[in-house]
């Protein structure tokens, strides 16, 4: 499922590190370098575009200069090495041993960086942090991660073709996720069922979240070993990851008929999903989209079960991570044109619990561009 | 990612066996002089924590506070709707939930009803504290003033390098379940994806919480299946290689290689000394390949023992559970690689994950 057309590969490949060295110019960093742990892997996939599993791994990118030297990757995995310098877009490849990372901090010492930025500096596991900070005595070591969220906020149009990739896979999970519905079935093999479909097609991964039962619900965990019965609303959030992007649905389905309360709530949950799309517009801010979800609510008496009580966010960014700028009131974030974020208004209400609902959007100069097919719906599964 | 089974089920692991986990940590805490540890985990890797008391950090971050006497805490930024969940499947009682780690910490720790209430600056130890995040590691000690706050050892590691009768049984079942799925995987013909697709699906459907399966292309055709999977707090590895044709040798090779490891494998032996082992074995590679032996602790399986030390002369130790791997690299940078889950006795290894037992 890799794009192949090597004429545009090679055109992204250059405007991100245009875009990348823009930023550092205006920042006076010398070097960016990106780190991943296990969990925060799209700074270093950015640089890479290849899969890594590597518990560590980094990405060097040099200033621009005469030179404008290569995107060096290393990986605590010796055999992501083949695969990053495959893909092409980082120059070299470099196994890392966490505990003496002298191939990490010798390329350091040769760039010699008055200014480094490191991106998920936050994270950086001290072993290492004290390496760099030993092998770089006068450097000065700053975070980036702002400045690499921020130009993946904006995706390119190859990415956006990336993201509609993984729509196929998301629409495949989800009617897996209909389809396998039954009384006596354990929530975990729902998920069983979703991974199978999705994997088939090739997805990397999978963020998956789920609850089911009646009107008690109040969120979404883990799967346990609860048994489906017959009239549960059984509510997921599914994000498969194909070729480093990830994509998310939101939808509940019953199983068996729906009652009138699930009705009612369905329909409440996608009038909020519908003001937030009607509020996209380039330049809207994470918050107005937010507010306008959350005002469906308030004008219908539930305004209480948009506080963190009850929920957490109207929506996110989605890219290369699965959790981007979180779309919430009090977060002035701008969104532009080729911002990519789902609206979903998941809430508990007492009308028939826990909630979940939306579609992940592009903003284009018309609005809201809706980047999967699967119907709104209250989905009804057979028993 | 950890989407599968979460359960507690004290007839897998009894709540007594729990509760001697968290007392010979507060042992191990008096002889090193500490008041509180605090153990951090992410959601690629929380043994530490789950061994304890059974949660799944299923996301972001999260830090149990283990005092010198009384119950572990979990501070989290996870929202307290998540609470009954936690306490459901956990051993755990108190959580806290809130926006940064500090003052969590700051809550938990200053005057009040915690351990620092009656004698505030005492001593805070960062269990693995190399692993800790920098950043996080400096906010907690900006957050505890007037507190000893200490890098310790892997006090939250050590223990689960031997797993116990319990653990043992419930590793003997998932390699069970990892085997047939990871073989019915491995059959000749079938893409990447349906291979990891027929992964995922045995493994999830079993119950198993993490599953981390990917395949690689090798020389000669040859496709690299390599299955990592989670089953409650323990984890199981097999690496087996599909679509071997009868021109390429060194798939025999490397399978007989692994089968002598896992023959002299007992406790004591090292990875030199395996690999000294297979050496005849290993025939018929490529020109410039080469292939070594490695071994790693289940317990370190999250991480693929890429955090811990692991030179070629380290010991194995009696009753561990460990991956015993035959790996192969290839002049281009290919890797691929043969391996099975062991336990690992006085004379001898039993394997979790293969139909073949040696003792």
């Amino acid at each position: 499922m890799m794009t192949t057309d090597k004429a545009e590969d090679k055109a992204e490949q250059e405007l991100r590190l245009r875009r990348v060295r823009a930023a550092m110019a205006e920042q006076g960093l010398d070097a960016l370098l990106a780190f991943a742990p296990a969990w925060r892997r799209e700074n270093v996939r950015y640089f890479t575009d290849a899969p890594a599993a590597g518990s560590a791994t980094f990405a060097l990118v040099p200033a621009a200069g005469p030179a404008n030297g290569p995107v060096t990757a290393f990986s605590t995995r010796a055999a992501d090495l083949h695969g990053i310098l495959r893909r092409g877009w980082a120059g070299e490849a470099l196994a890392l041993d966490a505990h003496a990372p002298a191939a990490l901090t010798g390329r350091l010492r040769d760039l010699r960086p008055a200014r480094l930025g490191i991106a998920h500096y936050e994270l950086l596991p001290q072993l290492l942090a004290s390496e760099l900070s030993t092998a770089l005595p006068k450097t000065e070591i700053v975070s980036a991660t702002k400045l690499m969220d921020d130009i993946r906020l904006v995706k390119s149009d190859w990415e956006i073709n990336r993201m509609r990739q993984a729509a196929a896979a998301v629409e495949a999970g989800w009617q897996a996720f209909v389809d396998v519905l039954k009384p006596g079935l354990p929530e975990y093999a729902i998920v069983a069922a979703v991974e199978a479909a999705i994997k088939k097609l090739g997805a990397e991964d999978n963020f998956m979240l789920i609850a089911s039962g009646g009107d008690e619900v109040r969120g979404m965990t883990a799967p346990a070993p609860r048994v489906l019965q017959a009239g549960d609303m059984v509510r997921t959030e599914l994000t498969p990851q194909v070729n480093g992007y990830w994509l998310q649905i939101c939808r509940s389905a019953t199983v068996g008929k729906a009652s009138d309360a699930q009705h009612k709530s369905f329909e409440l949950f996608n009038e909020a999903v519908n003001a937030g799309m009607s509020a996209v517009r380039p330049g809207v801010t994470a918050h107005d989209v937010a507010k306008a979800q959350n005002d469906v609510f308030r004008a219908r008496g539930y305004g209480e079960y948009c506080t963190s009580q009850y929920t957490r966010v109207r929506g996110h960014g989605h890219g290369l991570h699965l959790d981007e700028t979180p779309i919430i009131e009090g977060n002035e974030t701008v969104l532009p044109e080729n911002a990519v974020f789902i609206i979903h208004p998941n809430t508990y209400t007492p009308i028939a619990g826990y909630h979940v609902l939306g579609d992940p959007v592009r903003v284009t100069p018309g609005g809201a561009e809706v980047l999967i097919g699967t119907e709104r719906k209250l989905f009804e599964g057979a028993i | 990612m950890k989407r599968g089974l979460v359960v507690l089920d004290p007839e897998e692991i009894p709540e007594t066996e729990r509760r001697d986990r968290v007392a010979a940590l507060q042992r191990a805490m008096s002889a090193d002089g500490l008041d509180v540890a605090l153990i951090y985990g992410d959601v690629s890797r929380s043994d530490d924590i789950a061994y304890l008391t059974n949660l799944c950090i299923y996301w972001n971050e999260g830090i149990l506070a283990v005092p010198a006497e009384g119950e572990p805490v979990f501070l989290t930024k996870l929202s307290p709707r998540v609470h009954p969940w936690m306490r459901l499947v956990s051993t755990v009682t108190e959580i806290h939930s809130g926006r940064n780690f500090g003052d969590l910490a700051a809550k938990f720790l200053g005057p009040g009803d915690g351990p620092g209430k009656d004698a505030p600056g005492t001593t805070v130890g960062l269990v693995d504290a190399g692993l800790w995040p920098a950043a996080l590691a400096e906010e907690i000690r900006r957050a505890l003033p007037g507190w000893d706050v200490r890098d310790t050892g892997d006090l939250g590691r050590s223990p689960r390098l031997v797993p116990s009768q319990h653990e043992r049984a419930l590793l003997r079942r998932a390699g069970g379940l990892l085997a047939r799925t990871t073989d019915d995987a491995a059959v000749d013909g079938m893409t990447g994806s349906e291979r990891i697709a027929a992964a995922e699906r045995g493994l999830r459907d079993a119950g198993f919480l993490d599953v981390l399966a990917r395949t690689h292309d090798a020389p000669g055709g040859v496709t690299w299946l390599e299955v990592t999977g989670q089953y409650r707090n323990l984890w199981l590895h097999a690496s087996r290689l599909a679509d071997a044709t009868a021109t390429a040798a060194w798939p025999a090779a490397l399978r007989r290689a692994l089968a002598t490891v896992t023959a002299a494998a007992r406790s004591g032996m090292t990875a030199q000394r395996l690999a000294e082992a297979a050496a005849a074995d290993i025939t018929g590679l490529p020109l410039g390949a080469a292939a070594g032996v490695r071994w790693v602790h289940q317990a370190d399986m999250a991480t693929n023992g890429e955090y811990a030390r692991y030179p070629a002369d380290l010991p194995i130790p009696e009753g561990a559970v460990v991956v015993l791997a035959v790996e192969a690299v290839f002049p281009d940078g290919r890797h691929a690689a043969v391996a099975d889950t062991v336990a690992v006795g006085a004379t001898g290894a039993e394997s979790l994950t293969s139909q073949e037992t040696t003792r």
